[in-house]
């Protein structure tokens, strides 16, 4: 018997009563009246991260370049984001690690924790990670207010995991308090993270 | 409403007067309440110990010995936990009727008898001791891990009493490291936990230190006695009882 | 030192309660959390193969192991295969549970922790004091000597520190040498061969594993080099997104007091060009499963919640447990891990009850001890000076007469020298000034109707 049979079948050996799912309709989870509100007073707060509005006809590129004025090396597959490095075509994950700014796309934004869901759209994910800044474009129509609702419309959408698999959802930079407690921002991942939130009314 | 008594082992032997004052307070309320004698101890000690087949006669024996009455009422609220949560399981198979009737007298008064007024004077802070097994067995007030309407019932009670100033230390329901044989067993522990708690209830301000636990109250007075921190510890129920 | 770590854990208590006190429906996820697990662990077995099925479709290598020495083993052999020399690790009880790295450093391949605290142990050969933070009982001139004695390259990164405009008063400062942790961490990640992960959760309807942290080390480790070994214990799987929702939302509440952690990475698939392999290992859950007394265990998502609002673990400053989860999850974890060898931390409780009313997916932990207990005297590890007590009192609360006579000679005690009493034979002595025995108990006082 192999070990997979082993396992399976001392399971099932093991299982005296069980338990049916709950239902999970009956739980009515925080919703605010303001999502977007929410989202962006935790972006800035809790979450640590620097947020930009971005009204219908700005420039993506200009307000990347406003944001970060002494930066170089930008990282992006966006339309309209003009990169030196692309995620798409960089011959090694490594080379982003030279990106002082990385600009992707995020698809949903959660108010209650400043999470922004951003599905892997292009090849190298690590533009996500490595970039020593990174720069999240979110739509305000996206926003909503729990992970409840956040996670049903990734079950109901395959486009996110269509093309690559990977998806995380990231609230704010990176941080750490590993030393004595000590809250720092800028662990392994980005140091900082500006939310460029498009306005779209 | 027929009650019986139950004054648990060491309230019996070192804290005698906690028995007296439940007795006083009962009768001043007009109730028929009786003491079997031949009651010694609830078993606790031994099944926290990890005896627990030790603590089975005398589940047994309590339940027989308590039959007669409506409720068993006892100023402990650790013991009445025991009987109520672990009593059940000790019987060998025959039911157990004392576990549906035992309470501490705190639950007693306030959702039994629903008390409005008492007698007692004592114009005194105290720091209120919210004993574990009270506040997470017996429901005596809201455990501070848990989103819950907050409520406290020996407050509740404690505000019936003329010139009293009640206060709550930080950290109002954690531990103080009495815990039964852990107290032996993890000397050091128990000890710190011990200092801290008193500590914490010194810096309320507050005189005495009250509760519904005698074993909580003889842990922390002998650890106060030894490093000398000035305070004094009474159970609740002499509080509610004062002047009788 | 008692002091700081009991302040800092029970800081990280008082977040999770703000937490809780910030959402109304807090007590109905914990009952939803812990029904979900119930569920998924009582259907397990249908669950891993839904899982591995829609794994396999994803491009992933699902491998099953059965205990630490297989699951060793399918790891090293997948290293090896590809020609592996150094891995990049992010956080896993797992792995710890198994002595994957030991095993993997025997065998001539580097293993890099790439969680900060994880690092520093690794560096200072030290064992971790918590499960979620934990070397936060190691102190900064330590973590900075240890930095400035193992990193090459340290100078050179001071250096850049201070051209970025960073000059700490403290050369220790936590900002600092988190700086440097990065820069040090960042040259591993590029040249490693593998990256390892654990898994928060395996999601059975998607094929997803869920890697929840705040460093973003994991997404470190799997974005750069191509090979990704998930490393997940069967207990971790839930069955859907919906119920990922419930289990999100109470994770980092629970562990680190935040709403979220900053990353909660979905991995479902391999990267182009790569390959990612889940091992998924038994160790001895099914068989906890049969437990009937214990098996709520496997409900357990290490958040960690149960050992900051323990109050004997914050008084023990990390070191005291001998099993390597401390706190109220490692003692019962310990004790069905190997019952001889970690019946020692079962003294260990004082049976408050405050672990029960944290814990997220409503382990019934303080009841499982209390059980545990029940079974040392058979195992041959009962405390004898317990042993003795407990068979002393027993005799005497079975006999009514033999009881009250023992009371009305107990004021004797009083009248004992001071040192005859406080000696080594009498526990209660430590730390407590002995009690005074009144000259009547209650049964005498009621006999003399003195009442």
């Amino acid at each position: 018997m192999s070990s997979k049979e082993q396992i399976l079948s001392a399971l099932r050996r093991h299982t005296r009563e069980t338990y049916e799912m709950p239902d999970l309709t009956q739980l009515t989870p925080i919703t605010y009246a303001d999502p977007v509100a929410e989202f962006k007073q935790k972006t800035t707060t809790t979450a640590g991260a620097r947020l930009i509005e971005m009204a219908p006809g700005d420039d993506l590129n200009a307000l990347v370049r406003q944001a970060y004025p002494e930066v170089k090396v930008i990282a992006s597959n966006l339309p309209g984001v003009e990169a030196q490095l692309n995620p798409d075509t960089v011959s090694e994950a490594q080379t982003l690690a030279q990106a002082e700014v990385g600009v992707v796309r995020g698809a949903i934004g959660v108010a209650e924790n400043a999470c922004i869901w951003v599905p892997q759209t292009m090849k190298e994910r690590a533009i996500c990670f490595a970039s020593e800044q990174l720069v999240i474009v979110l739509s305000a129509d996206c926003i909503v207010s729990n992970m409840h609702e956040a996670y049903a419309c990734i079950a109901a959408s395959a486009d996110f995991f269509q093309t690559y698999k990977f998806g995380t959802f990231i609230s704010g930079p990176s941080k750490t308090a590993d030393i004595e407690g000590a809250l720092v921002y800028g662990a392994q991942a980005a140091r900082g993270v500006t939310v460029v939130l498009e306005n779209n009314l | 409403m027929k009650i019986g008594l139950f004054v648990p082992c060491y309230v019996d032997a070192l804290y005698p007067e906690v028995g007296v004052s439940t007795y006083r307070l009962l009768k001043s309320l007009a109730l028929d309440v009786e003491y079997p004698e031949r009651q010694t101890c609830c078993g606790q000690p031994m099944g926290n110990a990890g005896f627990e087949r030790m603590a089975e006669p005398l589940a047994q024996k309590f339940d027989e010995l308590f039959a007669p009455y409506d409720y068993v009422v006892a100023p402990s609220a650790s013991c009445a936990a025991y009987v109520r949560c672990f009593h059940p399981n000790l019987m060998k198979g025959r039911s157990c009727d004392a576990a549906g009737k035992t309470v501490d007298i705190v639950e007693f008064l306030h959702d039994v008898l629903k008390v409005t007024s008492l007698k007692a004077k004592f114009p005194y802070k105290v720091s209120v001791h919210n004993s574990c097994h009270g506040v997470r067995e017996l429901g005596l007030s809201s455990p501070s891990e848990r989103n819950v309407p907050k409520f406290n019932k020996i407050i509740d009670l404690l505000r019936l009493v003329e010139g009293i100033e009640v206060v709550e230390p930080e950290r109002p329901d954690e531990c103080c490291g009495f815990g039964g044989m852990f107290a032996v067993e993890e000397q050091a522990v128990s000890r710190r936990m011990g200092i801290d708690k008193v500590k914490r209830h010194i810096a309320t301000g507050a005189q005495y230190v009250t509760g519904p636990d005698s074993s909580c109250l003889m842990h922390m007075q002998g650890i106060a006695e030894k490093e000398r921190l000035p305070i004094s510890f009474i159970h609740v129920v002499q509080i509610l009882a004062a002047g009788l | 030192m008692v002091e700081r770590h009991d302040n800092t854990f029970f800081g990280v208590r008082q977040k999770r309660d703000r937490m809780a006190q910030a959402l109304p429906e807090w007590e109905d996820l914990r009952e939803a959390a812990s029904q979900i697990k119930k569920h998924t662990i009582t259907h397990l077995a249908d669950y891993l193969e839904q899982f591995e099925q829609n794994a396999t479709r994803n491009g992933v290598h699902v491998h099953w192991a059965i205990d630490a020495k297989e699951y060793n083993q399918i790891v090293f052999d997948i290293l090896q295969a590809h020609g592996v020399k150094k891995v990049v690790k992010s956080k896993s009880m797992l792995t710890e549970e198994c002595h994957l790295n030991k095993s993997l450093e025997k065998q001539g391949i580097e293993v890099v922790e790439t969680d900060l605290g994880e690092r520093i142990l690794q560096m200072m050969h030290l064992a971790p004091s918590h499960i979620v933070m934990p070397a936060l009982h190691v102190h900064r001139e330590d973590i900075g000597e240890t930095f400035r004695r193992l990193i090459p390259d340290f100078d050179d990164i001071a250096k850049g520190y201070s051209a970025i405009g960073g000059s700490p008063a403290d050369p220790n400062d936590p900002t600092f040498l988190t700086y440097v942790a990065r820069m040090h961490l960042r040259r591993q990640f590029m040249e490693a061969g593998a990256g390892m992960t654990g898994a928060n959760f395996g999601i059975a309807e998607t094929g997803d594993v869920v890697v929840c942290t705040n460093e973003g080390n994991a997404d470190m480790s799997t974005s750069i080099p191509k090979l990704h070994i998930v490393s997940m214990g069967i207990e971790k799987l839930i069955p859907d997104y919906r119920a990922m929702g419930v289990f999100q939302r109470l994770l980092a509440r629970n562990g680190t007091g935040q709403e979220t952690t900053v990353y909660t990475s979905h991995f479902r698939g391999p990267r182009p060009g790569g390959e990612m392999h889940i091992v998924l290992v038994d160790n001895g859950r099914s068989s906890i499963l049969s437990n009937q007394e214990h098996w709520q265990t496997l409900k357990c998502m290490r958040c960690g919640a149960c050992m900051n609002t323990c109050p004997v673990y914050r008084r023990s400053a990390g070191y005291s447990y001998t099993y390597f989860i401390p706190g109220p999850i490692g003692i019962n974890l310990g004790m069905l891990r190997n019952a001889m060898q970690y019946s020692d931390n079962v003294s260990a409780c004082s049976l408050c009850c405050s672990c029960d009313n944290v814990c997220p997916v409503k382990v019934d932990l303080s009841t499982q001890v209390y059980r545990w207990r029940q079974q040392l005297d058979s195992l041959g590890k009962a405390d004898p000076m317990k042993k003795v007590m407990s068979k002393g009192m027993s005799l005497l609360f079975n006999h009514p007469m033999l009881y009250s006579g023992v009371l009305r000679l107990s004021p004797v005690v009083n009248w004992l020298p001071g040192p005859v009493v406080a000696c080594s034979l009498n526990p209660w002595a430590y730390g407590h000034q002995m009690m005074k025995f009144p000259d009547k108990s209650f049964h005498q006082l009621w006999k003399e109707r003195l009442l």
